[in-house]
């Protein structure tokens, strides 16, 4: 027995396995994978005890054969019985189990006097030739044997390989084999190895978008050794068929190393001989095995002019799927033909992976028909009519109102008329920068209500952000409560409060069609400055029809107004709210900020519809876990970045999603606010799924590769969408406008390039795979690195800027910003530099640290090497710091932010971020210090100024000290 | 068809509820390693199971297709029954099964504290420590396939006591520990291991089955007088078939059962019911 007690023992203390490759068959340790097997028919009459003797005078001519095993199966049927052929096929099936014994004879010997010969072994003590020389040996001893002196052993290898970007395997289901046919097919004499290797490497390059197809390539055939090494083919699009052939021609003999670990995928290349039956492995040697044989014009006398080519894919359904691996065949089959056919000086490029007929099957996967009639209609004319059926229900709250929905029609139509008075015409934009509270919704719908798009705006935008926004949205009106809102020629800033408007009674309707812009909302963009982005009415109407139904959104609904209007997210909640005939809790600002006087309104006021980015639950999360106030929270609706599953484990126990349904949504602000849906149960947190659901009813997904082409499924490219969220254009920016929502001409529709990686699943699911280009999402706020690159290179005193994502990754709180400058002149200190980029940019946009360098690393192209940027400096703390404290403040502050700051140090210059000084605040109320409110955490960011601030209030026996919100 | 192309491993095969197991296994597919003593003990008070009776259940798997390994060990010795595993690996390149079946039902018949030393470990030697150096052969194999089925045939007497059988007994006790412990060991390993409780079991002459005989032997009684005291304590009209305990043998080595592990399940007409 080769597997010592060590090594059980050590797999029984591995911690559990499950969800990792290896986890159901220790692929590395599996002889099947490294074993080989021939049948060979023996002249009648042949015995046992002659093959005994026989292999003992082997085993003395070639100690290495030493431990070789002889059974001898006396059946009672005939050769050509069905109980025949399953004790040959289970026989030459069987691995055997390494050392001692390299190989393993078995003779069938039948009733009707014939016998099989079958001969397994273990390729390291036998390759192809071996076998077959022992094979003819063992009834004729004088036969030479040349046994390999270091023969190919991939199965001392036990790494696991790199995921298959396209497999869409299960990892539930590893160690479950599957096979599919690739083809066989008539191949001229002689061409059959090329043709076969060229049809893998193209269908290979072409799933894995590489110009050099890489694989492991195993050959083996009677007249030579094994080989094992890897091969690169050059199989793109460029690339002349005839070179690839060429190439592939000359794999099998040339090439490479053998390759360190198992791949994913190899290839394995064998000659067939006619008369014996091979099997070239027992159990696939790589996770995705692609198992050419080929047959020769033969040693019988056969005179084939044609061989033939046969192949078969096997797989591990933890590495793939059945239905990828069936369309991998039938694109390997497909090219195979291609190849073989194909004409002289045809380019790659020329041979067609999907045909039009897939195309159009992977298209219809990705689109979900609109169920029922699309409600075609304006914003206000829909909640005209919500308003009108339950005119006394509550339906919008802050802390200090709550209006009914007569209230609100009315409030808001006196703003709309206001509008007018101050000259907004339909069609027009009006600027809204408000504090969060009832007036912001108030005055959105007012605007709407006016017939004009409100252009949203955070009211903690640094000024130049916001009078950029408002000249390039054209706005002449902003609605604003802040004294300080930037001055701007030919824009009136006019407080709500001044909106009063003596008629009362409701205003017409501006009429106007659902084809008008409802709101312009401005997201980061590549150039240096965000885009606006303008979205329809009709847009909203159906994003709601998209999903009431699903999601069961309705009057007995409390939705709760988390985020900024100048996140789209808000739209979903104001409008999914509003227009349903749910209830609007509208969050202040300071309270979104603290997940325990969050947790504290939602119990409060019963919310039951909560949407979250993952970053803002997960510390909501924390909070719920320590306490016991229930919360009637039914659905949670996650957006804004992608959601890790695990972090729902110990929610789930609290609140099973039988009773609290979650739903992860994918969006853009392009597609208005959600394209897909996908609910969320504890069993996809097994599975570690990464999908983001099917398009909702009236969207539809695809991905394209570079060309717009349609990627088969599981292939990753860029995820276009379609259908009725897609967005009308961005405000002013006609060229962006023309490279984003482009005509598909494989659909012939209007669609969106989101710019984002994925890949399409075959039931129709997406999977989000991050962003194709320098796009970022840090704490749920979506991020342009080239427009804080744009920024920072605007100042006079740069000359050269890098902006990258740095941090822990894993954790939303420790990913960061970090930018590399190149000064241009010595005296230039990060702190100005850091200034001067935060009057432009918004707080989450500011860099985290700034790294002065006399030049940045460049690529051969010329392209900024991130690889090679040295890591981030950090702020060096005063020199305070490092010192033992007796301030409970600062050991705090310390714990907190993982550095031996000083008290005098600023909590956001020395990594602190809004997530950081949640934690900080939640860690103070632990240490048993009095509550110290986010805001003020703000206004006092150094440990000094906080405990100066709470011996102040404790001299005054001010208890609470929380300015109001 | 359930196990087919599996290999599976039984010990007392010669006869009874082992060759009941091994018979059951050829026909759904599988390739056998029967293993056996194949010849009497000192301290057992009866014959065991033979040479010839362990051919005749080789000749019974053959007849069904199965390619068929014989082995005989004792499985109170641990390089026997390391030896018997090493050539099914070596013949089989796998095993996918045990069915841990070898027992011995007597010496019995006497109060607790009259069994001899020899009496005594013979009956925990056979009963616990034999299933205890096959699981310890067999674990290896199954840990490096990632994969396996351990059936545990312990008995009605591993759930509740009898009068004058405390070394029997206490051993089929042990044995449902083990196997409970054992299937947590093994469980993160998609190993499983589980327990068979058979009832009173008739002594069917198809398999040379006599273990009602030797519990009458053991109390002094006749065999119809123990198998009415049997009838009695079921709840069904008949006693318990080899075969019935096989069928369940079989689901728990197949992969129909692939979640069950570290269960005990009586295979005893009602018995445990009462």
């Amino acid at each position: 027995m080769s597997v010592s007690s060590e090594v059980a023992a050590e797999a029984l203390a591995a911690p559990h396995p499950s969800g990792r490759f290896f986890a159901r068959s220790e692929f590395g340790s599996d002889p099947a994978r490294a074993c080989h097997s021939l049948i060979r028919r023996l002249p009648a009459g042949t015995d046992a005890a002659a093959l005994r003797d026989n292999l003992a005078a082997l085993m003395e001519r070639h100690p290495a054969l030493h431990g070789t095993l002889l059974f001898h199966e006396a059946l009672d049927v005939d050769a050509g019985d069905r109980a025949a052929h399953r004790h040959r096929s289970r026989e030459s099936g069987r691995a055997v189990n390494g050392a001692p014994a390299p190989a393993r004879a078995v003779l069938l010997s039948y009733a009707d006097g014939a016998a099989d010969l079958v001969l397994v072994a273990h390729r390291r003590a036998m390759d192809r030739r071996a076998l077959d020389q022992l094979a003819t040996a063992l009834t004729d001893p004088a036969h030479p044997v040349t046994l390999p002196e270091a023969a190919a052993d991939w199965s001392a290898q036990h790494d696991g390989p790199p995921e298959l970007a396209w497999g869409l395997g299960d990892p539930a289901r590893a160690g479950r084999a599957g096979t599919a046919v690739l083809t066989s097919t008539a191949v001229s004499d002689g061409t059959a190895p090329a043709v076969a290797l060229a049809a893998t490497a193209l269908v290979l390059a072409r799933y894995g978008a590489t110009e050099h197809a890489e694989f492991a390539l195993i050959t083996g055939g009677p007249a030579a050794g094994d080989t094992h090494r890897s091969v690169a083919l050059p199989a793109g699009e460029a690339a002349l068929a005839a070179d690839l052939l060429d190439a592939a021609a000359h794999a099998g003999a040339t090439g490479g190393e053998a390759p360190s670990g198992i791949p994913a995928v190899g290839v394995l290349l064998t000659e067939k001989r006619d008369g014996d039956v091979y099997r070239p492995v027992l159990a696939p040697p790589f996770p995705v095995t692609v198992a050419w044989q080929y047959g020769t014009d033969g040693t019988d006398g056969t005179d084939g002019t044609d061989g033939t080519l046969s192949g078969v894919l096997h797989y591990d359904e933890g590495v793939l799927d059945p239905v990828i691996a069936g369309q991998f065949a039938g694109h390997v089959a497909r090219v195979v033909d291609a190849l073989v056919q194909a004409p002289a000086g045809a380019r790659v490029g020329d041979i067609e992976l999907v045909d039009a007929e897939e195309a159009a099957a992977v298209i219809a996967a990705g689109r979900t028909p609109a169920e029922g009639d699309a409600v075609i209609a304006p914003v206000h004319e829909l909640f005209r009519k919500v308003a009108a059926g339950r005119p006394d229900a509550p339906a919008l709250s802050d802390p200090e109102h709550t209006l009914s929905y007569a209230e609100l029609d009315a409030r808001s139509d006196a703003v709309a008329g206001a509008l007018r008075d101050h000259g907004v015409a339909p069609g027009d934009r009006v600027g809204v920068c408000l504090d969060r509270t009832a007036e912001l919704v108030i005055s959105l719908l007012g605007v709407v209500k006016a017939g004009a798009a409100y252009v949203p705006m955070d009211v903690t935008y640094p000024a130049e952000r916001l009078l950029h926004t408002v000249s390039d949205s054209g706005a002449r009106l902003v609605l604003s409560s802040a004294e300080d809102f930037p001055a701007a020629d030919g824009v009136t800033v006019v407080h709500p409060s001044e909106l009063s408007r003596t008629a009362d009674g409701p205003i017409a309707d501006p009429g106007g069609s659902a084809d008008d812009i409802a709101y312009v909302i401005y997201t980061s963009g590549s150039t240096g400055r965000p885009k606006g982005v303008a979205v329809p009415h009709r847009n909203v109407g159906a994003l709601l029809a998209a999903t009431t139904a699903d999601l069961g959104l309705g009057p007995e609904d409390t939705w709760a107004l988390f985020h900024s209007s100048a996140f789209d997210f808000s739209v979903w909640e104001i409008w999914g709210a509003l227009l349903t005939g749910g209830h609007l809790v509208v969050v202040p600002y300071f309270v979104s900020r603290s997940p325990e006087d969050f947790h504290d309104l939602l119990v409060r006021h019963r919310v039951t519809v909560l949407s979250q980015t993952p970053s803002a639950f997960a510390m909501l999360k924390e909070v719920d876990l320590r306490r016991t106030a229930d919360l009637a929270v039914r659905l949670v609706v996650f957006g804004g970045e992608p959601l890790d599953v695990r972090m729902l484990q110990d929610w789930f126990r609290g609140h099973p999603h039988t009773r609290c349904r979650v739903v992860n949504m994918y969006g853009i602000t392009e597609t208005t606010v959600h394209v897909t849906s996908q609910t969320v149960t504890p069993q996809d947190i097994g599975a570690g799924s990464r999908s983001v659901g099917r398009a909702l009813p009236g969207w539809s997904v695809s991905v394209r590769d570079t060309a717009g082409g349609v990627q088969p499924f599981g292939v990753p490219g860029e995820i276009y969408v379609g259908g009725a969220g897609v967005a009308s254009h961005y405000l002013n920016q006609e060229e962006l406008t023309a490279a984003r929502f482009v005509h598909d001409p494989v659909t012939g529709e209007r669609v969106y390039r989101s710019g984002d990686l994925g890949r399409l699943r075959p039931d129709g699911r997406l999977d989000h795979l991050g962003r194709i280009d320098g796009q970022v999402k840090v704490r749920g706020f979506r991020i342009e690195l080239g427009e804080i690159r744009s920024v920072l290179l605007e100042d006079q005193n740069v000359t050269a800027a890098a902006v990258v994502l740095g941090g822990d990754a894993d954790d939303a709180a420790q990913v960061r910003l970090d930018a590399y400058v190149v000064p241009r002149y010595e005296a230039v200190s990060v702190a100005e530099i850091r200034e001067r980029a935060a009057r432009y940019l918004p707080d989450y946009m500011v860099p985290a640290t700034f790294t002065l360098l006399s030049e940045l690393p460049l690529t051969v192209n010329g392209k900024v090497d991130t690889s090679g940027l040295e890591p981030a400096a950090e702020a060096t703390p005063a020199e305070a710091a490092g010192r033992p404290t007796d301030d409970p403040v600062l050991r705090v502050w310390r714990e907190v932010l993982g550095k031996d700051v000083g008290p005098d140090d600023d909590f956001f210059v020395f990594g602190g971020n809004s997530l950081l000084a949640v934690r900080l605040s939640g860690a103070l109320r632990r240490a048993g210090l009095p509550p110290v409110s986010l805001r003020e955490l703000y206004v006092y960011p150094t440990a000094a100024e906080v405990s100066a601030l709470l011996a102040a209030r404790e001299a005054t026996e001010d208890p609470g000290g929380h300015p109001a919100t | 068809m359930g196990l087919r192309d599996k290999t599976v491993v039984i010990t007392g095969a010669a006869r009874g509820i082992g060759r009941a197991c091994a018979v059951r296994a050829a026909e759904e597919g599988a390739d056998v390693v029967l293993i056996d003593i194949g010849g009497d003990v000192p301290e057992v008070p009866y014959a065991l199971g033979s040479a010839s009776q362990l051919e005749q259940t080789a000749r019974l798997c053959r007849k069904n297709g199965a390619s068929v390994l014989v082995a005989t060990a004792d499985v109170r010795s641990r390089a026997a029954v390391t030896a018997a595993v090493t050539a099914a690996v070596d013949r089989f390149g796998r095993i996918d099964a045990l069915i841990n079946n070898a027992g011995v039902g007597a010496p019995s018949g006497k109060a607790t504290h009259d069994f001899t030393e020899e009496e005594w470990r013979v009956m925990l030697d056979v009963n616990l420590s034999g299933p205890w150096h096959l699981i310890s052969a067999v674990a290896p194999v199954m840990v490096a396939q990632r994969a396996g089925s351990i059936v545990n045939v312990a008995s009605t007497a591993g759930l509740v006591g009898y009068r004058h059988f405390a070394g029997y007994v206490a051993s089929k006790h042990g044995l449902v520990g083990l196997t409970k412990a054992a299937a947590l060991d093994y469980a993160p390993l998609n190993i499983r291991v589980n327990a068979l409780c058979p009832g009173p079991v008739r002594d069917d002459p198809a398999v040379d089955g006599q273990m009602t005989a030797v519990v009458a032997d053991a109390l002094g009684i006749g065999y119809e007088e123990q198998e009415a005291v049997y009838l009695e304590s079921v709840a069904t009209d008949s006693l318990v078939d080899p075969a019935d305990v096989a069928g369940a043998a079989i689901w728990l080595a197949g992969d129909d059962s692939l979640k069950v592990t570290g269960t005990v399940i009586p295979v005893d007409a009602g018995f445990s019911a009462r």
